[in-house]
């Protein structure tokens, strides 16, 4: 054990000491991460509304009515609203022109323009504009009713909020109804970038890494550490324990950096640490194998990041498998990438406990047992060609 | 058939540190060791002598349990060797031909993980790495990559790795090849010093100045085959133990030749067109008596030159060919 721990410490060791590796491991993930997030990133809201208009109480009002039911409110020029809803970067755009502000104020009926974009999203946003206005609508009727019973507009709104206070207000929830949008419901900006990006890069690391092992065999280093009091399996755990910690180091770095940068919600972190665990597992068998059937490090290097980078498209790790069609859904499942976004999106989005993630783990772990099988039977054949 | 020169001597309880016998490796048609057996006592610089592919290192291979012998057996200290074996293995160090040392660590780092392969630990660890460094003249560069040392700084650590944990027998693979005159000095040097402190060596070579220089016993490899093994004089005895002397002058060499093929130190003497060869035993105490008896019988010296027989001369006698890359 002692012999296998000293292996897989000098190869973490080397890992580290590459300089590398420094760019890929430790800045690149997180700039893709802040990046899929930036554009792609829902608000964590209940939809994003753009005011467009003159300041004026009436919009004032609206704005404060739809933060209160966490929509999200931006203000733009008109032309400005009409492209970010074009483009979908808003959900609903607004305009609350002067006509409409004064009226407000004179306690008159006002008109409001709402212009709804196609995002999957926009229903909602809609629905929560309503809302918003309705309540305006009604606390003016209101007011107007007091002022003609002889209160001061003071008075008037003074009474209201303490009316208010004294009872218990119908709360109106807006539900989407739209499947991606309710899958997505309450994660954060970068909640799906870094867990798709974890999975990416913890694979494509491994995998990448496994050129170290050719390395070791071509120098010689394999055959002098079996030289020394040293079982051919006891190598062999060491290079898997090797590429395994490699694995979960680049993983758990990702987890640590997004949460304190990023503010990422990794849900259950010691479940969401176990997935991360198996899931490296496959890596590293599967960087075992790669590290055996090839002798040349540049063509390792270059088929791990080949073969990292497929596997991620196929499985979730740069596009979200909600939006895969069925059957290319299905055949995502034939990657480890998959399963591991399945287990994260359980954990992060619905509060998942074991019990729900147990069939990924399972899967994950039958792939880890094969990878690592299959790489310790390959890298023994390959041990023997280079002595 | 091997020829053995003399019977290898063994420890006072009869044991030797490593005991080859009847090694045999095949690669698909290719026998690559035939038949390989061979002692080295404790102490003693055993060398293995011959050219590129003569199966040097498929041997040493096989003596340090990285390969499994199709026929014989190898032990170490009275311990069966093989690749499932790992006991035996604490009594060896191996410097392999190749540099296998990690390039993008330090001499520290390096040593610090061969040491814990070797079974050391902490203080004892920690001890010996500043040992060898100090014994490699790697102390003032413990720290820095081993990418960027020079070639013999590379082969100084190579050395120190195997040193480690102080094995009974130091196994040396071509620890020379691509070395530069200096840095091959001291690595002459440092096995001499080794071998002086008792440490039984097993050094494979191909430059027959090196085996003649350190090895007590040598055997002549090739083609997979023992040829002979022995000390020095003992194999050069073996091809007839004598010497050439070389005369050149004017004179009636044939009348010379006749005269000095009555010296009973001149087993053979051929006249050709101005000059005499000679072939006799003991060339250094014999040559003034021949050079006083051609000069008697009216031979004008203008050179003489002896050679004497080595290893060279061995290996071509035993193989045909010569000990060349």
């Amino acid at each position: 054990m002692r012999a296998a721990l000293a292996i897989a410490g000098v190869e973490l060791r080397r890992f580290v000491k590459d300089k590398g590796n420094v760019f890929f491991t430790f800045i690149f993930p997180l700039l893709l991460v802040f990046v899929l997030g930036s554009q792609f990133g829902g608000s964590g809201n209940a939809g994003r509304v753009t005011i467009t208009g003159p300041s004026s109480d009436l919009r004032t009002a609206v704005a404060e009515q739809l933060e209160s039911q966490e929509v999200s409110v931006s203000h733009a020029t008109h032309n400005d609203m009409l492209e970010q809803v074009a483009r979908g970067r808003t959900d609903v755009g607004l305009v609350v022109d002067e006509e409409a502000a004064t009226a407000y104020s004179q306690g008159g009926s006002a008109e409001l323009e709402m212009i709804a974009s196609s995002s999957s999203t926009s229903m909602a946003a809609q629905q929560e504009v309503q809302v918003a206005v309705s309540n305006l609508d009604l606390r003016q009727l209101q007011v107007t009713a007091l002022e003609h019973a002889g209160a001061s507009p003071a008075e008037a709104s003074q009474a209201l909020d303490e009316a208010a206070g004294q009872v218990t207000e119908p709360t109106l929830e807006v539900v989407n109804v739209d499947s991606l949008a309710q899958e997505f419901q309450g994660l954060g900006q970068f909640d799906l970038g870094a867990s798709s990006q974890l999975l990416l890069f913890t694979f494509l690391t491994s995998l990448a890494g496994s050129s170290t092992l050719i390395n070791a065999r071509r120098q010689g280093v394999m055959a002098r550490s079996l030289a020394a009091p040293v079982s051919t399996l006891q190598a062999i755990a060491g290079q898997s324990l090797g590429r395994w910690v490699i694995a979960f180091f680049q993983g758990g770095y990702i987890m640590l950096a997004t949460w304190l940068l990023f503010g990422v919600d990794w849900g259950n972190i010691g479940l969401s640490l176990l997935v991360l665990a198996v899931f490296a597992l496959v890596a590293a068998g599967a960087a075992m194998v790669l590290g055996s059937i090839l002798d040349n490090e540049g063509a390792a290097v270059g088929a791990g990041v080949g073969v990292g980078l497929v596997l991620a498209a196929i499985g979730g790790g740069m596009m979200p498998l909600e939006i895969f069609p069925d059957t290319m859904r299905r055949v995502a499942h034939i990657t480890p990438h998959a399963w591991g976004y399945d287990a994260f999106a359980e954990i992060q989005r619905h509060g998942g406990t074991l019990a729900d993630i147990l069939p990924q783990l399972a899967v994950l772990v039958a792939m880890a047992a094969v990878a690592l099988l299959l790489g310790t039977w390959l890298l023994r054949r390959s041990m023997a060609r280079s002595l | 058939m091997t020829q053995t020169a003399t019977e290898p001597t063994r420890t006072a309880d009869g044991q030797h540190v490593l005991v080859v016998e009847g090694l045999v490796r095949r690669f698909g048609d290719l026998t690559a060791v035939d038949g390989v057996s061979f002692t080295i006592a404790p102490g003693e610089t055993y060398g293995l002598l011959g050219p590129n592919g003569a199966g040097k290192t498929t041997t040493i291979s096989m003596i340090c349990g990285l390969l499994e012998p199709d026929d014989g057996s190898v032990t170490v200290l009275g311990q069966q060797m093989g690749p499932r074996k790992v006991a035996p293995k604490r009594h060896l160090g191996l410097v392999p031909q190749d540099l296998a040392i990690y390039p993008d660590l330090s001499a520290r780092e390096n040593l610090n993980f061969f040491g814990k392969l070797q079974g050391l630990t902490g203080t004892e660890l920690k001890t010996r790495v500043g040992e060898v460094l100090e014994l490699t003249g790697l102390s003032d560069r413990a720290k820095g990559p081993t990418k960027e040392f020079s070639g013999g700084m590379k082969r100084r650590l190579n050395i120190g790795i195997g040193l480690l944990h102080k094995p009974t027998l130091l196994i040396l693979d071509e620890p020379t090849v691509g070395v530069d005159p200096q840095s091959r000095n001291a690595i002459l040097e440092s096995v001499e010093n080794l071998s002086g402190e008792g440490m039984a060596v097993l050094y494979t070579t191909h430059y027959m100045e090196e085996a003649e220089r350190l090895c007590d016993r040598i055997g002549i490899i090739d083609s997979g085959t023992l040829q002979a093994e022995g000390t020095r004089d003992e194999l050069i005895r073996l091809i007839g133990g004598v010497d050439n002397i070389a005369l050149t002058g004017s004179g009636d060499t044939v009348a010379v030749a006749e005269a000095l093929r009555a010296l009973p130190s001149v087993a053979q003497a051929d006249a050709e067109r101005g000059s005499l060869r000679l072939t006799v035993h003991d060339a250094p105490t014999a040559v003034a008596q021949i050079v006083t008896a051609a000069t008697s019988s009216g031979m004008q010296l203008s050179d003489v030159q002896i050679s004497r027989p080595n290893l060279e001369s061995v290996f071509l006698h035993l193989t045909g060919k010569a000990l060349r890359d």
